[in-house]
């Protein structure tokens, strides 16, 4: 059964450019983990912001579970039905970790059996952030540190496709590690993970490795 | 529900900039709460006054307009003659300027342009002199200045008596001749529209005790201190006279005075006292230049056994001659003063345009001596609340453009922040909202703080500043006194007799007069209103400041914003 299955995806960013995205057909399913590889410029960051509705391909379609994803609501679809762990983490940085969390799960509209605070500092404690750090401004955080928030943040509220760019290029092998774990965990669970990565030792820990070069799948 | 939360989390965050807003915000509010509390308590005075307001008003005689068209008369006949424009004495024609005097059944046609609630009343003035034993008050040289003296010996008295009267009006002599040098001067008279021949005493008639209310009304100064005063309605020769001239004669009530016409000895009029009146405002200061012009010398009676008396005059006709040998007509003639009173200033104004319908002449005005003093009284007050409107707007304007500088700057600041929340799936309005809520957080709490500010300054405020529009108009107003050789604003000619003496045009200069009267202090100047104000000013301020925020965020994209920033 696919989850998310892109028809014939084409996406460029100002008019009359050459398509970053060229012509793209790829089936995402739930329970396994995907790595999308491929050189600097290849077009992943790009495919990611289209799988989650951040950018609107410019031509083909994207479906979720046979659904039209242009009939969704972006917002809604951002918030509550893929989770994404961007390169550059975006994280409100004069918030602290914990309230950066907490904001996601606010955003989402989703009920919780739990108190979201609880969640939340769970959740940093299992990507390996201490209770200080979760309570210290994300700005005094160091890369890996932020890199594990925005991973935090991405799962909070419990979403069925995980986007993640680069995960683990802030961090150490160790730590590699635990996060391919937990990605494992979630794939497990019936998670879609979709992981673009340099790294070799992430790629080989995927169920399909997708390859890009200058927008096409190799 | 969390963007409350947020917002409140993000205004702690930013407090520095937060200060600033709310700083702006809380000198805005304090001038608005300020100049909004003058224009209200000038509102509030202004109802207070009028509701407490009688208009009364006057027809009198438009002696300006006459001489400017008596001017613009003169010059366009002269005009085959040259351009010169100098006005021809000549032609100075005084009996056109003196207009013809509007009788009693004039203004009693006139009422017929009043309302309901509205009334009138007059009152007719002549003058007469003593006679027999009966002395004005203040005959006597030695005690001119001093009431107490009357228990002076009775030789002092009857000396006085008899080198005054000869000086006055020698008996056994028709007055009105060359003698009776009182008649041809006029005197601070000389503005009356009548000419009215100067006797001992001003006799008064009312139509009715409403008539003498600013004497013997809550305010006046009058007071009846033995006997009673006159019936309002009888005819019968019945009077009120001074506590002064009642001791200086040795009067009680119930004695009758004989009075005569003062173009005519022989003609007299017994009144009968009634009362006695003691009038609080001493009399000292007065022009005794003129005894009728002593309050000491007014004697008061109703208008019906008044107008016996001038009827009584004109039949029996009598005749004075002049050094000429020309016989003219010794009656009395009665000044009168007819007073319409309005329930308000609208039945004044509508009154005042009917009365032309029934058939007053363009030469006559009708003007209100209250409305007049009303509206001078509120003149600094209304000067403040009209620059304290301007204040209100310039700081309202001033304010908003600060703010919505601000928060174009802020917005630039929080870009990114937009961009992130936006990605991460949060709307754009509810982004928008929880801006706006930021704004609106701060605002009012700077608002609630610069309320109560302005709201325990105004008073204060309101009222130094009135003191200081008061001061600076009575500076000009006592240069323009002095301007006209008032040295001293207590007395600048004004004939002080009873208001029935004081019929046709007033003193012009009567302003300078009225600085007193000025209001010129507020009890309470924030009221609901206010606060209900500075709630939209709240808004206003809310709005103005969010609007560049909706409107770029709403035109944000996250994609562009976030690739923008990596
Ligand atoms: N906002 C943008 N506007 C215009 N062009 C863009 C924009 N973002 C990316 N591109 C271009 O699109 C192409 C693909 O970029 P993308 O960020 O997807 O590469 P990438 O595969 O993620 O590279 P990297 O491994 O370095 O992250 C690049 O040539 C890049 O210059
Ligand atoms: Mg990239």
């Amino acid at each position: 059964m696919s989850t998310l299955k892109l028809d014939n995806i084409s996406y460029h960013y100002e008019k009359n450019s050459a398509e970053v995205l060229d012509n793209l057909s790829m089936d995402f399913e739930s329970g396994k983990i995907y790595t999308i590889v491929g050189k600097s410029g290849a077009g992943k960051t790009t495919l990611l912001s289209v799988l989650s509705s951040l950018a609107r391909p410019t031509d083909g379609k994207i479906f979720l579970n046979e659904e039209d994803v242009a009939k969704i609501d972006r917002y809604k679809f951002r918030s509550k039905y893929v989770g994404v762990i961007f390169q550059n983490f975006n994280l409100l940085t004069h918030l602290t970790a914990l309230e950066n969390v907490v904001l996601s799960m606010d955003i989402s509209g989703k009920k919780f059996d739990r108190p979201k605070k609880e969640i939340a500092a769970e959740l940093l404690e299992k990507v390996g952030l201490s209770p200080d750090e979760a309570k210290r401004r994300v700005l005094k955080l160091s890369g890996g540190q932020q890199q594990r928030v925005a991973i935090a943040r991405a799962l909070s509220y419990d979403p069925d496709i995980i986007l993640a760019d680069e995960p683990t290029g802030n961090l150490d092998g160790e730590t590699q590690d635990e996060i391919i774990n937990i990605f494992r965990m979630l794939a497990d669970e019936g998670k879609c993970v979709i992981i673009v990565t340099h790294s070799p030792d992430v790629a080989k820990a995927s169920d399909v490795q997708y390859e890009l070069k200058k927008g096409k799948r190799v | 529900m969390y963007i409350v939360k947020n917002a409140f989390k993000s205004i702690t965050r930013n407090k520095l900039r937060n200060i600033l807003i709310g700083v702006i915000v809380l000198i805005i509010s304090v001038s608005a709460c300020v100049s909004l509390s003058i224009q209200q308590a000038a509102e509030v005075a202004k109802e207070d006054t009028l509701s407490n307001l009688s208009v009364t008003a006057q027809i009198s005689f438009d002696r300006k307009k006459a001489m400017e068209d008596m001017q613009q008369k003169s010059t366009s006949d002269d005009s085959d003659s040259g351009s010169d424009k100098s006005f021809d004495r000549g032609k100075f024609d005084f009996d056109v300027l003196q207009g013809s005097s509007l009788t009693l059944d004039d203004y009693m046609k006139y009422t017929k342009a009043l309302k309901n609630g509205d009334s009138y009343y007059y009152s007719g003035a002549v003058s007469l002199n003593a006679t027999g034993d009966l002395l004005p008050y203040g005959t006597s040289e030695e005690d001119e200045s001093d009431s107490s003296s009357s228990s002076k010996s009775s030789d002092n008295k009857s000396s006085g008596n008899s080198s005054d009267k000869n000086s006055q009006t020698p008996p056994n002599m028709p007055s009105g001749d060359s003698s009776n040098s009182n008649n041809s001067g006029g005197g601070p008279m000389g503005g009356m529209p009548f000419q009215v021949n100067q006797g001992d005493f001003t006799i008064t008639g009312y139509s009715s005790y409403d008539a003498m209310l600013s004497m013997f009304g809550e305010d006046g100064s009058y007071k009846i201190s033995d006997g009673e005063m006159f019936d309002e309605t009888s005819e019968a020769y019945e009077c009120v006279i001074s506590n002064e001239l009642a001791t200086y004669n040795n009067l009680k009530v119930g004695d009758t005075i004989k009075l005569a016409n003062p173009q005519y000895e022989k003609e007299t009029y017994k009144l009968k006292i009634v009362g006695i009146y003691t009038n609080s405002d001493s009399s000292s200061e007065e022009d005794n230049r003129f005894k009728m012009n002593d309050p000491a010398n007014n004697i008061y009676m109703n208008y019906n056994a008044f107008s016996k008396i001038i009827a009584a005059s004109e039949k029996a006709d009598n005749k004075t001659t002049d050094s000429d040998g020309n016989k003219t007509s010794a009656a009395l003639s009665e000044n009168l003063a007819f007073t319409y009173k309005f329930a308000s200033v609208e039945n004044y104004e509508k009154f005042a345009d009917k009365v032309y319908d029934l058939g007053l002449s363009d030469d006559y005005k009708v003007s209100s001596s209250d409305l007049q003093s009303y509206e001078n009284s509120l003149t600094p007050l209304e000067t403040l609340s009209g620059t304290a409107m301007w204040f209100f707007f310039i700081v309202l304007a001033v304010g908003g453009i600060i703010l919505i500088t601000l928060n174009i700057f802020n917005l630039r600041e929080r870009k990114y922040e937009v961009g992130v929340l936006t990605a991460i799936g949060m709307k754009k309005a509810k982004v928008a909202m929880q801006f706006v809520t930021e704004i609106f957080i701060v605002t009012f709490i700077a608002l609630i703080i610069g309320t109560s500010v302005g709201a325990a300054v105004s008073v204060p405020v309101t009222n130094t500043l009135l003191q200081n529009q008061i001061s600076s108009s009575q500076q000009s107003d006592s240069k323009v006194s002095k301007n006209f050789g008032f040295e001293n604003s207590d007395n600048n000619g004004r004939p002080q007799g009873g208001p029935g003496m004081s019929g046709g045009e007033m003193n012009p200069f009567g302003k300078s007069t009225k600085a007193a009267d000025y209001v010129d202090s507020v009890s309470s100047a924030t009221n609901f209103m206010v606060i209900l104000e500075l709630v939209l000013v709240g808004l206003f301020l809310t709005i103005v400041a969010s609007l560049a925020a909706l409107i770029s965020i709403m035109r944000y994209e996250p994609l562009k914003i976030l690739s923008n920033r990596s």
